[in-house]
């Protein structure tokens, strides 16, 4: 995979998602990984020692969490900010228009939206793909369950939120077609560090951590923020590139 | 690829066995053993110690009585079966130890450091696999079993497993040899060595009766530690250690045996040994004669008792100790190469100290010769050495020669000396000599080793080379492979992942599948997307990579072979299956033989002869004898080798597969292979040869593919067979040629299956990815003890090492062959069946441009596909990537050797790794990466 710049040609004409341009946004975008990690780095020891019912519990403050960053940070789908105009390179930024009229209404429809697909249809696919990956399908189902459900909403309600339900965009984001932006980049950080969670596992150290599925959780958790900041800063508005 | 690369590549493969041969010379060093049988030597101090003649031999018979597997806890814990023997503990009786025995776990070293007293290098776990060699005998060496034999009069019998019938050509009076065929044989190998038990105990003319029972090994291989046959084997080993017990109290002739029972290793949870972990190295030993109460009053003589480690059972003691003890006690000389110490709380059976010290000094003095020609320039005279350094950090040379000096200072001080202070003084050389001469550390040729692993980086550069021009096209494949290299290189130097190696290949599969899924879906979205082809694959490698479960950390965790889904009762299932996978075989077979009979029969002029119904009836009544040969051999095998498999079926059928022999039908379906295979070899030549214009399909690959499946069917496991209807369903997804499927797809239905378009990189690609995979999957591991033995006499009536090797090999690596084979049809596409598409034929209309364009496309790419077979230069660049993972691996894998040969698990992990490694990178990449495909090829190009 390389990235590349967005000149190439590509079927996806779609530009990258800018956060909402007012400061707490900005500055919120930045507190919610540290949020999101201290939260999961809180009750970390309780993972360990109990996963199905700590991983249920904190799926909750998870799903609140992501709601207020989309709500406060992202433009919601079909909203105008989504369409970005080109700027020239070092032309200011013009003030965000109307901000204020796409209002709260406009954000707690897809917010919610974001909420229930993540949970009926994001966790069941993740459920899957865990399975097809290699999670064990005899036992652990919980345990699989609500992993592919914390992976679901780290990486599928920032999308829903700003993407709505298009099949076509769809299309694109599994294809990794869209340029990649803050969004995008946790998508792509959770599912890339979840499945780099299983490295540790088959490891001798007999510590109770590298049980099923808590490495998972921790990848993904790590990708989630770490896909953010590089999509958001380093990455941003390149496009993922196969051949 | 021009020629200069060509020329790189082929040097590049020549170095590769160099490399390994020069790396095992280095790590696996020949010990020099002395010849010739030891004779007693003088020990000097014989005045002061007023020794006039060598001590009393304590015994005059010796018992030998080994119980493969006898783990420690089998005889000493509470569950065990073994009543009788616990009571002579608690009478006194029977003096109880635990045996370490060092890695490799299994029979042959074993008994080599039983019989010798040394330490067998590493080498004999391939000798111990090529039985007959008769380099690996112990006829020349000096053993206990030499030294008995040499007395005057000397006689030795022996019954039981005939690994001592190889070891020791020639040295018995009366033997019958067992030798352990069927894993499911629990009684048979048992009852051959127990029926000449009371004779024997009748004949006085023996002087050492050795004994061997298979049974509980085989019990544990098949059932594990815990099965329930254990325990009443247990009990009736018990019983014969009673029966020779009591014989050896009531019989005049008998008064003075030795009756040794030991286990030559343990086994693990699982059952299985070869490693180095607590169970597998902790044997059972246990010495019991009415004489030896007289030392025995002191000590504690509790049983059953609890272990105080795993497995550590009283004392622990080395296995090598029993040749010298053996040799104190029974009165004859140490033997040469021994490195066991003299068991101490035999020495109390003398009761002259000056005795027990020259028991002792002859130990020492036999283990000084060796130890001065490891360290021939420290001095271990038994002259006081003024100038000798001994405090400080001394390295491990230096120590022992201080501690030689302190025997000498001992013995040379006043006779009145504490005679106990010259035996500590002894025993303290003795036991660092033993630590010393047996790690590992002593024996590396370290500039070998760097040598070898240099000349293995030196072929990788030379691939590297010859892929030169290909490095500089970037591709999300290339990138893959290129990291899929460099973390296997860095996992082969952490032994979690060298044990659970498959879980690496898995997961870079698993990627590997949902990235073809991605990559596909940005050209063309997948209606149904679960039943894309990559989604299809992905699943089913899901269900293989199931199927058994490998590695160390999770051994004997559920998988779908061992399942109750195929036990028992329900064997009928795995028998469908297994009936479906060679039905599968053999329509395709037929297939290719009325290509054949449509070849022969036609008229040459017309060309292309295309197959009939009638010819695809007389093919399958032609192929047909051999499918049912096959599977009836499998399920006759199988009846004798895993009766627990067979178990649903009806019992008649079973009473008449008992009756078969399995030699004769091996034979007939490898005769019947190699017939076929000859036939369609001829009529394709025809074919080829009539042939007008245009090359052909590689139709005759196929059938040489479809061919070496059968096989490889008859060299695995009846439980892993269903595995490759499993592949073949992977192949159908990968292929982008529909007639190598069984499913017929008609053209309009291809959309519905839809095909991944792989470049030769990603079929490159795919194929390492599913050789790796498919060999774990079909249950091997990095460990010695997952290699399966089971096939590999199919056929062979006697011992031909080249033949059983090769067999050992296909039937160890038949997944990966599959998938080797398999990968250069989906190269070559063999087997696509071509449309001819004249370019000038077609119509020039608006409406039909499209259809133009879909069909100019095929064309160009059937052309391509075409120059591809007939030409070198693709299969040089499948050969050419393959080659440098296989030289990037060697190099990690020496590497990890080379720096880690100090670690603990350097025997356990990282040289089984190495075996393991020339395997992979000399029998599968050699032989069959580039010997096999390359026949694969030019015959594809036909």
């Amino acid at each position: 995979m390389a990235a590349a710049n967005p000149a190439e040609k590509s079927k996806s004409q779609a530009t990258p998602i800018d956060l909402l341009n007012y400061d707490t946004a900005k500055l919120y975008t930045h507190v919610h990984p540290i949020l999101l990690l201290s939260l999961y780095f809180y009750s970390f020891r309780s993972i360990v020692a109990d996963p199905i019912s700590t991983l249920s519990r904190t799926l909750l403050p998870l799903g609140v969490l992501q709601i207020a960053y989309v709500a406060i940070c992202l433009p919601p789908t079909g909203s105008k900010d989504v369409v970005v105009e080109k700027r020239k390179p070092g032309e200011k930024k013009k003030a965000a228009p109307g901000k204020l009229e796409s209002g709260i209404n406009g954000k707690i429809i897809p917010a919610f939206l974001s909420l229930i697909l993540s949970t009926l249809a994001a966790t069941p696919l993740l459920f899957g793909i865990l399975i097809l990956f290699g999670a064990p399908i005899t036992t652990h189902i919980f345990e699989t369950g609500l992993c592919g459900a914390h992976i679901a909403f780290l990486s599928t309600i920032p999308l829903v939120y700003v993407h709505g339900v298009d099949g076509e965009k769809w299309k694109e984001i599994v294809g990794l077609l869209l340029p990649i932006d803050e969004v995008y980049g946790c998508m792509i950080g959770t599912m890339f560090g979840a499945w780099m969670g299983a490295v540790p596992i088959p490891l001798d150290w007999d510590r109770e951590w590298q049980k099923w599925p808590i490495t998972i959780v921790t990848g993904a958790y790590i990708g989630f923020a770490v896909g953010k900041l590089l999509g958001g800063t380093l990455l941003k508005g390149k496009r993922i590139k196969f051949e | 690829m021009a020629r200069l690369q060509v020329s790189l590549l082929a040097l590049a493969n020549l170095l590769i066995p160099v490399a390994i041969l020069v790396f095992a010379t280095g790590f696996f060093p020949y010990k020099p053993f002395m010849p010739g049988l030891a004779t007693y030597e003088d020990l000097g101090w014989e005045g002061k110690m007023a020794w006039t003649k060598e001590p009393d031999p304590k015994f005059d018979k010796l018992v030998f009585m080994v119980v493969d597997a006898l783990r420690s806890d089998f005889v000493f814990s509470k569950e065990s079966g073994m009543a009788f023997v616990q009571s002579l503990i608690r009478s006194g009786s029977a003096i109880p130890f635990t045996a370490h025995a060092t890695s490799p776990t299994i029979t042959m070293p074993r008994v080599k450091a039983i019989t010798t007293g040394s330490i067998p290098s590493f080498l004999d776990v391939i000798l111990n696999f090529a039985e007959s060699d008769t380099t690996s005998t112990l006829a020349t060496q000096d053993t206990w079993l030499a030294q008995l034999k040499a007395r005057e009069g000397g006689k030795l019998v022996m019954y039981g497993d005939d690994t001592w019938l190889k070891l020791f050509p020639g040295f018995f009076e009366r033997a019958d040899g067992t030798s352990s065929f069927f894993v499911s044989d629990f009684t048979e190998v048992d009852n051959n060595v127990t029926r000449h038990v009371p004779d024997e105990l009748l004949n006085s003319d023996w002087d050492a009766m050795i004994m061997h029972y298979l049974g509980l090994d085989h019990i544990g291989h098949k059932t594990g530690p815990k099965g329930p046959n254990m325990v009443p084997k247990q009990k009736e080993m018990d019983g014969i250690v009673r029966q020779i017990y009591e014989a050896i109290e009531n019989e005049e002739h008998l008064l003075n045996t030795l009756f040794v029972l030991c286990g030559d290793h343990g086994m693990n949870d699982g059952g299985n040994h070869g490693g180095s972990t607590p169970g597998e190295t902790s044997p059972a030993l246990v010495f019991m004669s009415p004489k030896i109460k007289k030392i025995t009053e002191a000590m504690e003589r509790k049983s059953p008792i609890e272990p105080k480690a795993n497995f550590e059972y009283y004392r622990i003691i080395e296995q090598s100790d029993i040749a010298p003890t053996l040799a104190g006690l029974m009165g004859y000389p140490v033997p040469k190469n021994n490195l066991g110490v003299f068991i101490e709380e035999f020495l109390d059976l003398w009761d002259d100290a000056a005795d027990r010290v020259r028991l002792l000094l002859h130990n020492a003095r036999q283990i000084k010769k060796i130890v001065e020609a490891t360290f021939p320039n420290l001095s271990f005279s038994d002259e006081f050495v003024e100038d000798m350094h001994c405090e400080g950090s001394l390295n491990s040379g230096q120590e022992l020669a201080c501690k030689w000096q302190d025997i000498v200072r001992a013995m040379s001080s006043v006779a009145s000396l504490h005679p106990q202070i010259r035996v500590e003084y002894i025993y303290n050389f003795c036991r660092t000599a033993q630590n010393v001469m047996s790690s590992t550390a002593s024996n590396y040729n370290v500039s070998r080793l760097v040598l070898g692993t240099s000349l293995a980086f030196l072929s990788f550069a030379f691939t590297l080379a010859s892929l030169y021009r290909r490095l500089r096209d970037v591709s999300a494949s290339g990138i893959f492979y290129t990291l899929t290299l460099v973390l296997y290189c860095i996992l082969m130097f952490a032994s979690s992942y060298v044990e659970e190696e498959h879980n690496f290949w898995y997961w870079a599969t698993s990627l590997w599948f949902f990235y073809l899924f991605i990559s596909d879906s940005r050209e063309q979205w997948f209606k149904n997307f679960i039943f894309h082809p990559a989604i299809m694959l992905l699943f089913l490698h899901r269900i293989a990579r199931r199927w058994n479960q490998t590695g160390q950390k999770y051994a004997g965790a559920d998988d779908i072979a061992h399942s109750i889904i195929f036990l028992g009762r329900n064997s009928i299932v795995l028998w469908s299956l297994v009936g479906a996978t060679y039905m599968d075989i053999v329509l395709r077979l037929a297939q290719h033989v009325a290509r054949s009979l449509a070849t022969f029969i036609s008229d040459q002029s017309v060309g292309e002869a295309e197959s009939t119904e009638g010819h695809r009836f007389m093919a399958t009544i032609a192929i047909l004898p051999l499918g049912i040969t096959a599977f009836v051999f499998k399920m006759a095998f199988t009846a004798r080798d895993a009766p627990e498999l067979v178990l649903g079926l009806n019992e008649e059928l079973l009473a008449w597969l008992d009756s078969t022999a399995l030699v004769e039908m091996a034979r007939m379906v490898f005769g019947g292979i190699a017939l076929t295979a000859s036939w369609i070899a001829s009529a394709e030549w025809k074919r080829a040869v009539n042939k007008k214009k245009g090359r052909g399909n590689g139709d005759f690959a196929i059938a040489l593919f479809d061919l070496a499946i059968l096989f490889l069917m008859t060299q695995t496991k009846a439980q892993n067979i269903p595995l490759y209807l499993l592949f073949r369903v992977q192949l159908f997804f990968l292929s982008k040629s529909r007639s190598l499927s069984t499913i017929s797809i008609r053209d309009s239905n291809v959309q519905l299956v839809g095909y991944l378009n792989l470049t030769p990189l990603a079929i490159t690609l795919t194929t390492l990815l599913l050789t790796q995979s498919a060999f774990f999957i079909l249950g091997n591991s990095n460990a010695i003890s997952s290699i399966d033995l089971s096939n590999s006499y199919n056929g062979v009536s006697g011992f031909n090492i080249t033949v059983v090797g090769t067999l050992v090999f296909l039937s160890n690596w038949a997944g990966p062959v599959y998938w080797s084979l398999a990968g250069i049809t989906l190269l070559g596409s063999h087997g696509k069946t071509q449309r001819y598409i004249d370019e000038g034929e077609l119509d020039n209309r608006d409406w039909i441009k499209k259809e133009r364009e879909h069909l100019d496309r095929l064309v160009r790419q059937e052309k391509r596909e075409g120059e591809m077979r007939s030409g070198w230069a693709g299969w040089e660049e499948h050969v050419a990537l393959l080659t440098l993972f296989v030289g990037a691996s060697l190099v990690s894998v020496m590497t990890a050797c080379t720096v880690l040969r100090q670690h603990l698990f350097v025997w356990s992990v990282f040289s089984p790794k190495f075996l393991y490694g020339m395997a992979w990178s000399v029998a599968w990449h050699f032989g069959i990466t580039v010997g096999l495909g390359a026949l694969w090829w030019w015959v594809g190009g036909w």
